[in-house]
């Protein structure tokens, strides 16, 4: 017994050096199992099982197949069970069999001489199975990896659509091309910023314009602590906790420009405050429903002056499912333009509404970037196009929108969930 | 001659002293599966050994380097000179979100002016090609079990930003377009930055002001661009061309189509203080996209052309 144990510590001494692990075998030839019989791969199960991503995996060398004549094996063990996934390191083709090329997107596994005990493993029960995918990942049984899961609000999207515009009973063709930048940056805490970058529509045909705004900025947050606590004194005191997570909206630089018959309009808010209130929020904060009001800066650069313009939005963002491939979009928007100047053919104090609601679907994604079908609604009643009468105008669009980056949803599931 | 005198001038400069038996720095921006290559002996094909046995390049990159030339131009059978300057440079990465290799090609203040009767510059602000290159491509289909089918093509996104153009002999005003973003396909697939073809719809915003007043024009996917190029694998030759053609809408008087082509070859002739001195020759036809008056004009070019700090070490 003393050899052995001193033997083992002297592995374990080597053992803390980095690098040192090939001597851990050598020290230790008393675990060296030898198979009495060649190791055997299962029959594959269907639907084959897949590798656990957070499991460590042992990269063993099996007697070569037909399929995987490498013989390269990545294998994670259950030594309570005595059994064993394999997976080959190598991915294959149509007709099961292996190529030259690797597995992509796996975590690295220890090689064979790195573990004392492979032998042992490969006299274990071996069963075919597909190897892990990172999580929002999923891997074919050709070992092919792909992503499934889809961050919408991180990316880069360029769209086009047709988007027709109503008002007063006609309708005048128009398309829609858009394009933006979106960037999600968790905070510290329950916090979550929300960036967006020359977020951009631009309409052409009949009544032409565009809407862009340089950056826009703000946050939702979960706070741990109540804002404030009512106590009531009617029998027993009570306490009651309010949660009222406010947060911050902002947004510079917005242009909006737009022609109404012979009329034309342009828009540029220099900078915009509005404090939020989150009505609703989801866990992980990327959805919401929520008021947000505050004051604009507004220069009409058609008419020549700077207004103050006042509003409040009931707004709505919604990620309906597990994988991020569904989208709706929701708002109500109120401004009243304050300090303008008089112009012929409008109201001193102008006011605005708009509502919307928008729907946004991954229909398939293209080397792992999405393309989205994109269908929304607006409607819009405004005075202050001078000579034009305040109308609800409608307007519908749909069409495509491709996105670059969206990375997998930081809440992504590992792969076997797919489709369950 | 400008060319020669910044190569002479580069050359006045002296190099640092090499040590023969130490391993030659790491490029900067070498291809993916370079970069992940293991590291070549001093013997490697683009560092052979001087007399005295110290290395020296006979490979460049292209798509690396500060540029400064100067040539003939040749406008509608009007000759002048010109003058060109840039800077290029070329990086490989490896995206965080998909793990697969990106192949980029930057273009930073770009100048080229030429003088003469018809005298004018063209200054861009930054010019790329952004490919991302995956060995299978596909298109996944979010089936209950995802659904993979093959899609042979590279995307290569292709931004230009800050495009100006001065004609002084047009008049007073100017066109520049603000911003054009391509979407290309890349059936080539190459796994290198040496060979690409990117084909795809642009989109793009330009806005010309003359004496007339200011016009906005925009392109909203509606135009085609081809963008290719071809380089040996030592650098020393390199074929680009490119084009455009599509309808542009005007936000003021309605849509007219334009189209634009482009060659160019270059070579390099020699190399001063390990600076490749470049022969530059290309050719270029607008239909409808030339200057204010939106003119078509074919041009053609010849120079040369010091490539500084493209040599591949």
């Amino acid at each position: 017994m003393l050899v052995p144990a001193v033997a083992l510590g002297c592995a374990l001494l080597l053992a803390q050096t980095e690098g040192e692990e090939a001597r851990v075998a050598d020290v230790l030839p008393v675990l060296r199992v030898e198979p009495a019989e060649p190791p055997v791969i299962q029959p594959p199960a269907s639907p084959l099982p897949r590798q656990d991503w957070y499991a460590p995996k042992v990269c063993l060398r099996l007697p070569p197949t037909k399929e995987v004549p490498s013989g390269q094996w990545r294998a994670q063990c259950d030594a309570k069970a005595r059994r064993c996934l394999v997976a080959p390191r190598y991915e294959r083709d149509a007709e099961g069999q292996e190529t030259e090329r690797p597995l992509e997107r796996v975590r690295a596994c220890t090689e064979e001489f790195h573990t004392p005990d492979a032998a042992l493993l490969k006299t274990y029960r071996l069963e075919p199975a597909v190897a892990e995918a990172p999580p929002g990942w999923y891997r074919d049984e050709r070992g092919r990896v792909m992503q499934f899961n889809f961050d919408l609000n991180r990316r880069l999207w360029l769209g086009g659509a047709w988007a027709p515009l109503w008002r007063e009973g006609d309708a005048a063709g128009r398309m829609r091309a858009d394009f933006g930048i979106a960037v999600e940056i968790p905070g510290e805490g329950r916090r979550l910023h929300r960036l967006r970058f020359i977020e951009t529509e631009l309409y052409l045909g009949d009544l032409a314009g565009f809407d862009s705004t340089l950056m826009r900025y703000d946050f939702s947050v979960e706070r741990k602590e109540p804002l404030f606590r009512v106590t009531t004194f009617f029998g027993k005191p009570r306490r009651y906790d309010i949660d009222i997570n406010l947060g911050l909206w902002m947004e510079v630089l917005h242009a909006e420009e737009l022609e109404r018959g012979a009329t034309e309009a342009g828009f540029l808010t220099w900078g915009a405050v509005h404090a939020t209130l989150d009505l609703w929020h989801s866990k992980d904060l990327v959805s919401y429903v929520r008021v947000r009001a505050g004051p604009s800066v507004e220069r009409d650069y058609k008419n020549g002056f700077t207004t103050l313009v006042p509003g409040a939005v009931l707004e709505g963002d919604l990620t309906l499912d597990r994988d991020g491939f569904h989208h709706l979009r929701l708002g109500v928007e109120a401004e009243k333009v304050l300090l303008a100047q008089r112009v012929e053919g409008r109201p001193l104090r102008p006011e605005r509404l708009r509502v919307s609601a928008g729907y946004e679907f991954i229909l398939l994604a293209i080397n792992d970037q999405p393309l989205s079908l994109v269908v929304d609604g607006r409607g819009a009643w405004r005075e202050d196009l001078a000579n034009v009468p305040a109308r609800w105008e409608w307007s519908a669009a749909a069409g495509l929108r491709y996105s670059l980056w969206a990375p997998a949803r930081r809440s992504a599931p590992k792969a076997p969930d797919v489709g369950e | 001659m400008l060319a020669l005198g910044l190569a002479l001038l580069l050359t006045a400069t002296e190099a640092p002293e090499r040590d023969a038996h130490a391993e030659p720095p790491v490029r900067a921006a070498p291809s993916m599966r370079k970069a992940h290559a293991p590291r070549e002996p001093d013997t490697t094909p683009c560092l052979p050994l001087d007399a005295r046995g110290e290395p020296y390049p006979i490979c460049f990159d292209p798509g690396d380097g500060l540029v400064l030339g100067t040539g003939l131009r040749v406008r509608d059978g009007t000759g002048a000179t010109s003058l060109r300057a840039g800077v290029h440079l070329r990086t490989g990465r490896t995206s965080r979100s998909k793990g697969t290799p990106w192949f980029n090609s930057h273009r930073l203040l770009g100048l080229d002016a030429w003088g003469g009767a018809r005298r004018g510059l063209t200054f861009t602000a930054y010019d790329a090609t952004l490919r991302r290159h995956l060995e299978e491509g596909f298109i996944l289909v979010p089936t209950a079990r995802p659904l993979r089918l093959p899609f042979p093509f590279d995307v290569t996104l292709a931004p230009r930003l800050g495009h100006l153009e001065r004609r002084v002999w047009e008049g007073p005003g100017w066109t520049l377009e603000t911003g054009r973003v391509g979407l290309l396909l890349d059936p080539i697939r190459s796994e290198t930055e040496h060979v690409w073809l990117g084909v795809g719809p642009v989109a793009s915003h330009t806005l010309r002001r003359s004496r007339d007043g200011a016009e906005h024009t925009v392109s909203p996917f509606t135009t085609l661009m081809l963008d290719a190029g071809l380089e040996s694998g030592d650098g020393l030759w390199a074929l680009r061309a490119s084009g455009l053609a599509g309808w542009s809408l005007g936000l003021d008087n309605g849509t007219f189509f334009r189209a634009r082509a482009e060659a160019g070859l270059e070579r390099v002739l020699l190399a001063v203080a390990d600076q490749p001195v470049v022969l530059q020759l290309s050719g270029a036809y607008a239909h409808r996209d030339a200057g204010l008056a939106r003119r078509s004009e074919w041009t053609a070019s010849a120079g040369l052309a010091v490539r500084a700090f493209s040599a591949r070490w």
